[in-house]
């Protein structure tokens, strides 16, 4: 399905592109903006509405932990928003793989798209995660595996974003920032089992493959609010897109009036 | 034969990806004795942890063992790991979460006699959440249990 | 120790945060379409 991608980045270095070239680079980006234009509200507004629920159901319709007490309910936005932490930077990871690979030029426009809302949940995680651990393990931070992991991701979003950022001024095929998204990608497997193979102060994984060792009552409104702030990453990502796709469009174009 | 340019960047991508999954994975094994966060009272015993040194004890609070002092801040306690036991001293303030049977992680150093005087309690749970009429229903045995295989597993 | 200031700290950062990335995406989209359909529409 790449096949009939353009290998030349949106934006060359070299100067403004010529007429035909851009009308041929933007034939597949068109493609992609008209399946993103009206995907977007389809996936924002039911996003922003199972989060509402879930997280109204979460304050009030649960029933506190045995140990935890009210606390427990923190979870709701602090699963999903690790969850999306993680997620964002393995999409970032696959996105600049493409990018390196099949010379994808969406490729790298959906990793940098994705960026700046990973780096917002990992920094949800991580506050949320502060804020839970005060009233209950009796500390806002301590350097365990799993919390210091989390704090290294945070950080990488940071330089990926720099890096991005500054690589877009040389041009979209950026491999700097794509070899980076990569290699950053070797940190997701250590948080995911950081709690399994060093002993932590932060508890093992509750939901796995082999079911939940949440009580149904507790766990329902998760789901929701999980599904929910996916559907709003994606809306956002898909937003993020379409800004750059149309920013870059604006610049070819005055890029060209300038030449003719 | 020579290769596509695409494959040849395939094949590059996914050796690199390859080299990176398996150094993280090696040095997370490396890593694995100095990350822990806490020793277990059987791992202290073991690796003979000095006298006055700065460490985390973590395990659970046997049940029946705490005690308060006559001065009204000072606690005493025994932390086991189903395998050695260390009584604990500590003055102050502890989290809601301290309960007998429950997870614990004390800061401090272990005193000549062999046991520990703590400087900070932390209070650490498991990963099973329920409302109390459940746990209730549990038995406390069990969960006991199902603790001690958890601290173990992670060795 | 009453939970409730820290569930609503939490809650609060999360809504926050989550709604202020959306917004500013939203009119960085917005904005940069339609300067790109100004310009189409010139030709």
């Amino acid at each position: 399905m790449f096949r009939g991608w353009p290998s030349r980045p949106l934006r060359t270095a070299r100067g403004p592109l010529i007429p035909r070239r851009a009308v041929h680079i933007f034939a597949n980006p068109a493609r992609f903006l008209s399946i993103a234009r009206p995907l977007t509200p389809w996936l924002g507004w039911p996003g922003l509405l199972l989060i509402a629920t879930g997280l109204v159901s979460g304050l009030f319709l649960t029933p506190p932990d045995y140990l935890q007490g009210e606390s427990v309910r923190i979870m709701y936005a602090h699963v999903p928003a690790a969850w999306l932490g993680m997620a964002g930077w393995s999409g970032i990871a696959v996105a600049s793989l493409m990018q390196l690979i099949w010379r994808h030029p969406l490729a790298a426009v959906a990793a940098r798209a994705i960026a700046v809302p990973g780096a917002l949940f990992a920094a949800i995680c991580l506050l949320t995660g502060s804020i839970w651990g005060r009233p209950t393990w009796g500390t806002w931070w301590e350097w365990d595996g799993r919390l210091t992991s989390m704090l290294v991701l945070f950080f990488l979003y940071i330089a990926y974003i720099a890096l991005s950022s500054a690589g877009a001024e040389r041009g979209s095929n950026d491999r700097v920032s794509a070899i980076f998204g990569v290699v950053g990608a070797a940190n997701i497997p250590i948080i995911h089992y950081s709690v399994e193979w060093w002993r932590t102060l932060h508890q093992g994984q509750s939901i796995g493959l082999a079911g939940s060792k949440i009580d149904g009552s507790i766990l329902w409104p998760l789901p929701l609010t999980t599904l929910g702030f996916t559907l709003l990453f994606a809306a956002i990502v898909l937003m993020r897109m379409r800004a750059m796709l149309a920013e870059a469009k604006v610049e070819a174009r005055l890029k060209r009036m300038a030449s003719e | 034969m020579a290769l596509k340019a695409k494959n040849q960047r395939l094949i590059l991508a996914l050796l690199a990806v390859v080299a990176i999954v398996g150094a993280a994975l090696l040095a997370m094994s490396a890593l694995k004795d100095q990350a822990a966060y806490f020793y277990t009272p059987a791992d202290a015993k073991k690796d003979h942890v000095e006298v006055g040194r700065a460490v985390r004890l973590g395990g659970m609070v046997q049940k029946g063992s705490i005690q308060r002092e006559a001065d009204g801040v000072t606690i005493r306690f025994v932390v086991t790991d189903n395998v050695e036991t260390v009584p604990v001293r500590f003055t102050g303030i502890v989290p809601d979460l301290f309960k007998e049977d429950s997870g614990v992680v004390a800061e401090g150093s272990f005193q000549p006699d062999g046991s520990f005087v703590a400087t900070n309690i932390l209070a650490k749970h498991d990963e099973r959440y329920m409302p109390p009429q459940v746990a209730g229903e549990m038995h406390k045995t069990e969960s006991l249990d199902a603790n001690g295989a958890q601290q173990k597993g992670t060795k | 120790m009453n939970h409730w200031p820290f569930i609503i700290a939490a809650y609060a950062i999360t809504i926050v945060g989550t709604l202020a990335v959306l917004g500013a995406s939203f009119v960085r989209m917005r904005r940069a379409e339609r300067r790109a359909d100004a310009l189409t529409r010139r030709d």
